[in-house]
């Protein structure tokens, strides 16, 4: 304190001495100031900063408003004038907080007191000239207007004896911190220190007061004893504040200064940080104190938050009060006020929340209360996590379940009970009455949310972990509550509902195998044969089929619920995003199903090949994935061409990890940001109902293999072939490229390895390239027909091989018999035998079939290598000829007279050219003419 | 004098010059490597005699000092000494299916004309030997080519100024083969030893390999020109479009001149023309002329050799009809 006071007070010693503040060790003094004070600093500081700002702004503006008074120019005086009352404006709130700044009110009054005195003399304003007199009644009305809304505090300046003689006063104008007068002697003080960190050391000081001097030299109307004066400004500035006002103030200045001068002090010793800390340590205690002090003070109040409702926890209602539905119902309502504030802490409101029901309960309040409770507690469960990316804890889901679950039964039970999202509040009926209740809420929303919290959670977690199989048991829940929501919803709820909930039945559906019907199927057409094969299947599927049992026990096919929702959806929906989703989810599981002409219709009359690209991402990524599943599902049924059309958009962007929403591809920053990348991370489709990407492109490259070799070879000669798939043509380029072939490892390798074989004709070993140990593993055993499966391959690899033989080796044979044909590719007389008609019918092979010897008779009319290259030759000639004649028309079009007039040189080109051409055209005539 | 330094009429080889370049060719050229070496000989009356070479040592990455004046100037001196025949007449350079008109051939043969006006190049086919007839020929460049070299202006104009097409380029000298005696005793006595077998090269009847090689080589020549024409192309109708540009200003600036003077105000500035629109850069027309004579090149072989293998064919039929 002394410390403090011998340092303010004595700023006059301090000047002189400057060097000793500075100096001395700072650690001390600062020591001491804590003891001191060092509850009120910091929140000091948080206010400090902008109170300084705009404190400064005004104490500048006064300073130009002063000067321009001096030299009576009126029109800057209006303009600053204005400037300041919009400077005042805007700091309003620090001004609410603090009180109008003394040194404000001073500058109104004096300034009105000026005006008035201006306007009195009519001499000088006479002599004042046009714009100067205009702004002078301007301002004086403007200031008059102003100053009724501080009229108190300006008599109360006035009232007070102003010591403040007015050389002082004139003195102390040009330093902003003059402008604070006696009364309020803290400002001045503060703004003297306010300076202080931008200049510590009294120097600047010393400066400062020069330059004041200088500025008041410079105006003419000043007397010369400032000097003195501001020797001793500082004592007189002292004794104005010791005589001014009561204790409360005092103590506020003290504090107030103390604050200020540790300021300076730190920014002197910033290079302390320890101090520090533990300064920050004590922050909050002294927040508090600081509050309590602030309402003693001020008496505004600081909304404690959060606190109040930990407090409030244990006597959640005053004892004694009767516990009836109104005041349950307040008590809710006055929790719910808390949330999604910031300091609400949501773990307790939910405890309270379960608290509050507890309450009900125990009370008998009826179910309405209790429904109302329990929507409000998973409400609060969905808002546990403030990021939207982040899932649910555990503890909360399975917290989540059951509240869902209960709230369920309780609709189950109580029949009485309507629930709607468009129910008002005030019309609800939750007291126990004759009427049914009526409560507000949207269980089907609740349901909505949840299956996206269960979505996020699966997409969360590590899909190879153990903790992944256990969250997927509760898929089992999930998928109950959604149908206990169905049934509740068929007797219940609106269409729309109803198809909203549908959608969800259908979501969990659509990408299960139903292996209950599958079975049923196969053990219709042979009983004995897949016996094995279903006791494999249950034993390997029994835990991930558990809920499908479950729903099987109902006794329904999941295709004949699929078909009985999805009719439902098309029939009763109106929003176009449900019927897509829902006629993507039916294809997908008739894909899924094999059963490939009612998916391959439903998608063409569908027509969501057009307009799919309008859609959302997630049903796009759904469209992605049917038709993925619509090409598998085309490969199993031998229908290579359709798979591979099916799959080409896939697989030719090179992207079908993302496009199926199964994971993000490595890219850079530029190509998407955070922001992006969170949102399709969002969109991610959960693990276990992926498509197995190796799968996928496995069918795509031996269906463009089964497509592409034959038509390689059937077209090694054409100039214009075109390719069928780029992607397979890359993968045999890269399997070119290896500089040394070992067997094939990857299913890539396999694949470009059977390619190279087919090339030859090689059924056998393209056969064993394509389906063995290796490659079962890796895909075919994934299909839920494994068998047929791979009969259909092998059967396709013999005949396309048998195509590419023909095409390739034709040349070399004269005629071949049939029957040598089918047994090399172990086909069918019949087969073979219709294969090549086709063939000998597309004009793909010349060749005839000779009946009675069974036998192929070639035609040899396909040209040579050589003649090819010819052709080749004459097509490129015809070309440079086309070009050469542009060439000679540009010239003979545009200049008239060049032909004439270059004739020689034209022609003589010209006819070199066509020497030239004439030579080619002889070469290929010789060509032609020697076979 | 005079007349030599425009023709050279014959040039006649010694049986060793011959016997050198392919054995050199044997044992350093494979496939389509080129192998090169210097020509030594004489100018005798309006003959060039060419009695002696010997080869440019292949070039391989490792040895970047090389100093190949260095070698050819103690190679001749060595030669000297054992009195041979030591001044440079030229050069040879072995071809793969006849493409050897290209930028680089006449880059250095204008050089070695350049330098000694009677030198030739002598350009040995090494596919065509093996078939049976030797083959080899020596090329000189037209005087007109060798001033466009000389000025180095390869713009169309200026090769329309000279008038030279590709025939012009370059021409042929007649080449006479002398042995001496000992040579023909020698060669004589190597016919004796050599099998029936040898001889029948000449009459194999297989074509297409040849064919095939050299269509290819004329296919890619043929697209190369494709590009040159269309390059050309563009550059013609830019010209034209620019001339018309040039011509609408020019106009535009008369009339605009014509009204200020019948009020009476000064004529606008002149300004230059040339750089308000600056010609487009005309592409150098050499290497199309050059193309133009590859392709003439393996249209001749082509011609030639199918020709001769249509001969053949009938000769074969024939026989076999007799058969």
């Amino acid at each position: 304190m002394s410390r403090f006071f011998a340092r303010s007070d004595s700023e006059s010693e301090e000047s002189s001495s400057d060097d000793e503040i500075t100096d001395k060790a700072p650690g001390a003094t600062f020591k001491q100031s804590l003891l001191l004070s060092d509850d009120e600093e910091d929140t000091k500081r948080v206010v400090r900063s902008a109170k300084d700002k705009r404190f400064e702004e005004l104490t500048n503006l006064i300073k130009t408003i002063r000067n321009a008074m001096k030299i009576r120019d009126m029109s800057k005086c209006l303009e600053e004038f204005e400037q300041l009352c919009r400077a005042f404006l805007k700091s309003k709130n620090i001004v609410d907080k603090e009180g109008i700044p003394p040194f404000y009110i001073r500058l109104l009054a004096d300034l009105e007191d000026y005006l008035n005195q201006l306007w009195e003399d009519k001499e000088g304003k006479k002599k004042m000239n046009k714009n100067n007199a205009k702004a002078l009644s301007t301002l004086r009305q403007k200031i008059r207007k102003y100053n009724r809304d501080f009229e108190s505090e300006i008599a109360a300046y006035k009232e007070n004896p102003q010591e403040s003689a007015d050389e002082e006063e004139e003195e102390k104008e040009p330093e902003d911190s003059g402008s604070s007068s006696d009364s309020e002697g803290e400002v001045s003080s503060k703004s003297f220190l306010k300076k202080k960190p931008e200049a510590p050391s009294e120097a600047t000081d010393r400066s400062q007061t020069a330059k004041e001097s200088e500025d008041k030299s410079s105006s003419s109307d000043e007397d010369d004893d400032d000097d003195d004066d501001d020797g001793d400004w500082s004592p007189s500035d002292s004794d104005s504040r010791s005589e001014t006002s009561d204790k409360e103030e005092e103590n506020a200045l003290k504090r107030k200064r103390l604050v200020t001068f540790l300021k300076v002090k730190r920014s002197q010793d910033t290079e302390k940080p320890g101090v520090r800390k533990e300064e920050r340590k004590k922050k909050p205690k002294q927040k508090e104190q600081i509050e309590e002090e602030a309402e003693e003070e001020g008496g505004w109040e600081k909304v404690n938050r959060g606190v109040p409702l930990v407090k409030e926890k244990p006597k959640m209602f005053a004892k004694g009060t009767e516990i009836n539905t109104a005041v349950v119902v307040k008590k809710l309502n006055e929790i719910l006020q808390a949330r999604g504030k910031k300091g609400t802490d949501r773990a307790a409101q939910i405890e309270l929340f379960h608290a509050l029901a507890a309450i009900a309960a125990e009370n008998n309040l009826g179910q309405g209360i209790l429904v109302k409770i329990k929507f409000n507690i998973i409400a609060s469960l969905y808002d546990y996590n403030p990021n939207l990316a982040a899932f649910m804890k555990p503890d909360m889901w399975k917290k989540c379940l059951d509240c869902i679950d209960e709230l369920l039964d309780i609709l189950f039970e109580h029949n009485n009970i309507f629930i709607g999202e468009n129910i008002a509040e005030d019309s609800e009926n939750l007291a126990v009455s004759d009427q049914p209740f009526r409560v507000r809420g949207c269980i089907l929303t609740l349901v909505e949310r949840m299956d996206e919290e269960f979505t996020k959670i699966m997409q969360n977690t590590d899909p190879h972990s153990q903790e992944y199989v256990d969250n997927l048991k509760d898929e089992g829940r999930v998928c109950g509550i959604v149908d206990r929501l169905l049934t509740y919803m068929e007797n219940k709820g609106s269409t729309e509902e109803i198809c909203r909930v549908y959608l969800r039945r259908i979501m969990h559906t659509y990408y299960k195998f139903d292996y209950k019907a599958h079975r049923r199927s196969l053990g219709l057409q042979g009983e004995t044969k897949s016996e094995q094969d279903q006791e494999e299947n249950k034993e390997e599927n029994k835990e991930e089929n558990k809920e499908e049992n479950k729903e099987e026990s109902e006794g329904e096919d999941s295709a004949v619920i699929m078909d009985r929702l999805c009719k439902f959806i098309y029939a009763k929906d109106r929003t176009d995003r449900i019927r897509t989703c829902a006629i993507l989810c039916h294809i997908y599981h008739h894909a899924l199903h094999s059963r490939w002409y009612q998916a391959r219709d439903l998608m063409l009359m569908s027509h969501l090949q057009d307009n799919i690209q309008h859609a959302d991402p997630p049903v796009q990524i759904l469209y992605n994935r049917t038709m993925v599943q619509l090409g598998i599902c085309a490969f199993r049924q031998g229908m290579i061409k359709d798979a591979h059309n099916a799959l080409l958009d896939i697989q030719s962007s090179g992207r079908a990890k993302e496009l199926l929403g199964q994971g993000l591809l490595m890219r850079n920053m530029q190509e998407r940001n955070a922001e992006q990348e969170k949102i399709e991370k969002r969109r991610q489709v959960p693990f276990h109902m992926h498509i197995n990407l190796e799968l996928l492109e496995c069918v795509y490259l031996v269906s463009a293999m089964l497509l592409e070799i034959p038509y390689m070879a059937a077209h090694e000669f054409d100039a214009r072939r075109r390719m069928i798939s780029k992607q397979f043509h890359h993968q045999l380029r890269v399997g070119e490229r290896q500089p040394l072939l070992g067997p094939p490892e990857s299913m890539r390798e396999h694949v470009v390895a059977a390619s190279k074989a087919m090339k030859m004709g090689d059924w056998r070993t393209c056969h064993s390239f394509i389906i063995n140990e290796k490659m079962n593993s890796k895909v075919w055993d994934l299909f839920p027909e494994i068998q047929r499966v791979r009969e259909m391959l092998v059967r396709k690899i013999q005949e396309e091989s048998l195509r590419t033989y023909l095409f390739t080796y034709s040349s070399v044979y004269d005629s071949i018999s049939m029957a040598t044909l089918s047994e090399m590719f172990e086909l069918e007389m019949p087969t073979v035998h219709s294969i090549i008609s086709k063939m000998i019918i597309n004009e793909e092979l010349m060749a005839s079939l000779d009946q009675p010897t069974q036998t192929v008779m070639m035609h040899r009319t396909e040209p040579t290598s050589l003649q090819n290259m010819a052709l080749k030759l004459a097509e490129k000639l015809g070309n440079l000829v086309e070009n050469n004649e542009r060439v000679s028309d540009l010239k003979q079009g545009i200049y008239g007279g060049y032909f004439n007039r270059d004739q020689k040189g034209g022609y003589q080109q010209k006819q070199s050219y066509q020497r030239g051409m004439l030579n080619f055209t002889e070469v290929v005539s010789c060509f032609m003419s020697m076979r | 004098m005079a007349s030599r330094e425009t023709t050279v009429f014959g040039t006649i080889n010694q049986t060793i010059v011959v016997l050198k370049i392919i054995k050199h060719y044997q044992e350093e050229g494979q496939g389509s490597e080129v192998v090169q070496g210097v020509l030594l000989g004489l100018v005798v009356d309006d003959r060039l005699e060419i009695t002696n070479c010997f080869p440019f040592p292949q070039h391989t990455e490792d040895d970047a000092d090389f100093d190949e004046v260095q070698y050819q100037m103690e190679m001749m001196r060595s030669l000297r000494h054992v009195n041979i025949d030591h001044l440079h007449v030229g050069w040879y350079q072995s071809t793969y299916y006849g493409s050897f008109v290209s930028r680089a051939l006449l880059d250095s043969q204008f050089s070695y004309q350049h330098a000694i006006e009677e030198s030739v190049v002598l350009i040995y086919d090494p596919i065509k030997t093996a078939q049976g007839s030797l083959s080899l020929k020596a090329y000189r460049l037209t005087p007109k080519l060798m001033e466009i070299c000389k000025e180095k202006d390869f713009t169309p104009e200026g090769l329309k100024k000279a008038n030279i097409g590709f025939e012009q380029m370059f021409e042929e000298v007649p080449i006479v083969i002398k042995n001496s005696h000992l040579i023909n005793v020698l060669m004589w006595e190597l016919e004796d030893k050599s099998t029936v077998a040898d001889k029948h090269e000449l009459l194999n009847l297989s074509s297409s390999n040849h064919l095939e090689k050299s269509l290819q080589l004329l296919m890619d020549r043929v697209d190369d020109m494709s590009q040159d024409i269309v390059k050309y192309n563009t550059y013609s109708r830019n010209l034209s479009k620019q001339q018309q540009q040039k011509h609408q200003y020019l106009q535009r600036r008369q009339q605009e001149n014509a009204q200020r003077q019948s009020r009476g105000e000064p004529p606008l500035p002149e300004e230059d023309i040339s750089k308000l629109f600056k010609p487009p850069q005309p592409p150098p027309r050499m290497d199309t002329l050059l193309i133009a004579g590859q392709i003439n090149n393996y249209c001749q072989n082509v011609k030639e050799f199918t020709s001769q293998n249509l001969g053949k064919l009938f000769m074969a039929e024939a026989l076999q009809g007799h058969n």
